[in-house]
């Protein structure tokens, strides 16, 4: 378990919703919605965070939910225990499932690898776990190809890596560099913040 | 209040203020008779480390990227073009209020057109 960016979270989870429950989730809300419109089968989500996200999810999922940090999940408590459906939520570090091989169905994360240390390795735990054939469904806020969005977003990086994500991650490379086929990225506001569709493939 | 209405009426009102706190910063921080050019890059540093610290309150209630890159751009833009402008002669505060506020709201109007012109399924890039 990578106890520096548990702890991380974990400090971050008392003002997490205070800082993103608002505007963001609002302004999210609607793509977060038909992106999880998709789910079905088994279903793998990260990071749960503090379950703001619980709220975008189709009622009557069965959903195995992690997060590194037990702060986060304490206070995601109750959106799990209110939702329409199953939810396991389980503190866990991405980098060490312990699920087995092409045990899912569709994995989906949200904001989750603006902050995985390791990114590709993190992906390839994914590519892991998901059946061949299985669909990856990703938002994410990741680096922007233009100038002058990639020079705030790589200036602004070294202070918010302090308190939470990085923003300028080449996300989209990175779930190629994993081993995943890139079928469709929509763009949520500037080429930043997106949605990523990606399946295993199939042998 | 609509969501619509909402965002855009903060986003408004987001950028110009930005703008405005960032073209007073930057006429109060060059006096006349500066290096034109380091007067541009101080005040530019100057009202992009404005904006990214007024930007945290704003984005609790306004949303993450969409208020922290237009108004990081306007920040930018309304030091450098203030700076330059109170290098060359004392700018009043109003003055520069107003400029800076103006140079906001077309960073904003920039990103919107931006975020437009990129709304559609894309091949992925990055």
């Amino acid at each position: 378990m990578d106890t520096a960016t548990q702890g991380k979270w974990d400090r971050t989870a008392r003002i997490f919703d205070f800082m993103t429950g608002r505007g963001p989730e609002r302004r999210w809300g609607p793509a977060k919605r038909r992106l999880f419109a998709h789910m079905q089968g088994r279903i793998l989500f990260l990071a749960l965070g503090t379950g703001l996200d619980i709220a975008c999810f189709p009622p009557g999922q069965t959903i195995t939910a992690i997060d590194i940090s037990p702060e986060m999940l304490a206070k995601a408590a109750p959106r799990v225990a209110a939702y329409d459906g199953d939810i396991e939520a389980r503190v866990m570090d991405v980098h060490e499932l312990d699920m087995d091989d092409a045990s899912f169905d569709q994995v989906y994360t949200s904001c989750t690898f603006c902050s995985v240390p390791d990114p590709v390795g993190g992906l390839r735990q994914l590519y892991r776990v998901l059946k061949p054939g299985g669909d990856l469904y990703m938002f994410e806020h990741t680096g922007s190809r233009f100038f002058p969005f990639n020079l705030m977003l790589h200036l602004m990086t070294p202070m918010t890596r302090l308190i939470g994500p990085d923003l300028d991650r080449p996300t989209v490379a990175n779930v190629r560099a994993a081993g995943f086929e890139v079928r469709a990225v929509e763009y949520v506001y500037l080429d930043v913040v997106k949605t990523i569709h990606a399946v295993r493939p199939a042998p | 209040m609509p969501d619509r209405l909402y965002f855009l009426l903060g986003d408004l009102l987001a950028n110009a203020a930005v703008g405005a706190a960032a073209g007073v910063a930057a006429a109060l921080a060059v006096p006349a008779g500066w290096n034109m050019f380091a007067a541009m890059v101080l005040a530019m540093v100057l009202g992009m480390a404005l904006a990214s610290t007024l930007a945290f309150p704003l984005m609790r209630w306004f949303g993450a990227m969409e208020v922290m890159l237009p108004t990081m751009l306007g920040g930018m833009l309304a030091g450098m073009v203030v700076g330059m402008q109170a290098a060359m002669a004392p700018l009043a505060g109003l003055t520069a209020a107003c400029e800076g506020a103006a140079i906001g709201l077309a960073a904003l109007a920039f990103c919107s057109y931006v975020d437009r012109l990129l709304r559609t399924p894309h091949e992925a890039l990055d």
